[in-house]
């Protein structure tokens, strides 16, 4: 007489009953393949994860382009999903806060219908699931994203990092985790911070900041789709195991004015 | 096929079989306080109060699945219509009014079904302390709006006894005073359930039918002893992903130990 309980807390299943258009299909037509991609979308990003003693920082450039056009400098690419979980996303916007949106409502219904909240794995899963069911579209050159997933896993006690591939494979990383068109160019410098200095795991926040901040600032150098700071801050935020928090502005502004200053 | 008169003897079948089953729910109070919003009941062993969605939470007496599966069917309608449009568009209006009334109502007409036996008590908090608000929705699909406090009971004389110790409510009043208020309220209103039978019984030597000032306090204590008092709470936190909450144990302490 009610709803039906197959679907029970599982938003996907709830979704796809009712023809929402996130989980409808789109079929690939081979011609597509070799479009040009789409131009009207708004993606290039840097978005750069790092652990550091307390818990993992997340930091993402404020730029949301479309092709050659900058659309907007105030995107807010860092979201949290729920208390202990951020999303920090690359790719098509658009599609990424369908995903964050979905994501966070997802875990809301689980837990409410449940009476528990989802386990780590089960939040994972559903991101594999949301990155996975775009792939015809994103290989028609619309809507690809690629998220990285940071949490604070309380039972451990420690930040975790997890980056995905377009196909929703995941991998957890140990230290460091980027995406984006602005990651590619800066991949090397991470091992270079690791081998060079010391891990991210063991550095102050405010250490891991600086050196966070230093490669957004260097992926923004060589990647025309990634926004510097030199007009409006980037965007920081942890989590620990109090949970969420904004790295002030006047944080940023004194670990920036420090990196400027050092290069004399 | 039926006549005028076969309907109305079904249905007063129908309802007589649902209030039966309603008799012996514990009652639930809800109220609103400067902090948010509460809903409290004494249960016995199964949980009573529900989070639906960010700003609405629920309590029900009746059958135990018929209790579940309105609350899922809440809660999924309630998550769908977050998703498809904005949390904001979901209110206890919409969600009752349009979602869950008529189908109880359907289900209650309907001669092919086992009527669903449920009471439900909603509570939601507003974007400002006066829209905050309360739905009773009864197994027939009637439903009613109030502000400052409601409640929900086996019977209708249970549910007046309350709302008469409620009285006029101040919507300021601070969270202790709020759940002593509803605590009071649900002692009357689960006496008055005992009592009733009693009268239908007519069992004129019981101790209950003293009316003694204190009466009240030995009944609540006697209940306490087998019952749990449960407490949820919608609190008014302007950000926050999460504002309901369970009370625990030692949070209740206090208010328990003004009964001694």
């Amino acid at each position: 007489m009610f709803s039906s309980r197959e679907t029970g807390g599982d938003l996907w299943s709830l979704l796809e009953q009712h023809g929402h258009p996130l989980t409808r299909q789109t079929p690939v037509h081979q011609a597509d393949l070799f479009a040009s991609p789409n131009t009207l979308e708004v993606h290039g990003t840097t978005v750069i994860a790092v652990k550091y003693d307390e818990g993992v920082l997340a930091v993402g450039d404020r730029r949301a382009t479309a092709n050659f056009s900058v659309m907007y400098d105030k995107a807010d690419k860092v979201l949290s999903v729920d208390d202990y979980t951020l999303l920090a996303i690359s790719g098509s916007f658009a599609r990424a806060m369908e995903v964050v949106r979905y994501l966070r409502t997802s875990f809301k219904l689980f837990e409410r219908t449940y009476l528990q909240p989802m386990s780590l794995e089960g939040k994972l899963a559903e991101l594999t699931k949301v990155v996975r069911a775009g792939i015809p579209e994103a290989l028609q050159g619309i809507g690809g994203f690629i998220p990285i997933l940071v949490t604070f896993d309380l039972e451990a006690n420690e930040g975790r990092i997890f980056f995905y591939d377009g196909m929703g494979a995941r991998f957890e990383s140990t230290e460091f985790g980027a995406a984006g068109s602005g990651s590619m160019q800066i991949r090397g410098i991470f091992d270079y911070i690791v081998k060079t200095k010391k891990p991210f795991h063991q550095m102050s926040r405010d250490e891991a900041l600086q050196e966070a901040l230093l490669l957004l600032d260097i992926a923004a150098d060589l990647d025309a789709a990634t926004g510097g700071w030199s007009k409006i801050l980037p965007l920081a935020r942890t989590i620990t195991a109090k949970g969420i928090e904004d790295v002030s502005e006047a944080d940023l502004r004194t670990v920036v004015n420090r990196i400027e200053q050092g290069r004399g | 096929m039926y006549t005028p008169y076969d309907i109305n003897e079904a249905i007063a079948h129908r309802k007589d079989y649902v209030e039966e089953g309603l008799r012996s729910g514990s009652p639930v109070v809800g109220i609103c306080c400067r902090h948010g919003l509460l809903l409290l009941t004494v249960r016995r062993s199964q949980r009573k109060i529900y989070e639906i969605y960010d700003r609405q939470m629920f309590a029900a007496i009746g059958k135990q699945s018929d209790i579940e599966n309105v609350r899922l069917a809440a809660i999924q309608q309630a998550h769908q219509e977050g998703f498809e449009r904005s949390p904001d568009d979901v209110t206890l209006q919409r969600l009752v009014g349009f979602g869950l009334s008529p189908t109880l109502k359907k289900a209650f007409g309907d001669q092919m079904y086992v009527p669903v036996v449920i009471r439900a008590l909603f509570a939601e908090m507003g974007r400002t302390p006066s829209r905050d608000g309360f739905y009773t929705l009864n197994y027939d699909g009637e439903f009613r709006h109030f502000t400052g406090c409601a409640v929900i009971s086996g019977t209708q004389v249970s549910e007046d006894k309350m709302m008469e110790v409620l009285g006029e409510t101040d919507k300021n009043i601070s969270i202790e005073d709020a759940m002593w208020n509803a605590l009071t309220a649900w002692a009357a209103g689960a006496r008055e359930l005992l009592t009733g039978r009693r009268d239908e019984e007519d069992d004129l030597h019981s101790p209950l039918r003293v009316s003694d000032e204190n009466a009240e306090i030995i009944f609540l204590k006697d209940e306490l002893k087998t019952g749990a008092l449960e407490v949820g709470l919608l609190e008014r936190r302007a950000n926050a992903e999460v504002r309901f909450r369970l009370f625990s144990e030692i949070e209740l302490k206090p208010l328990l130990l003004k009964l001694d």
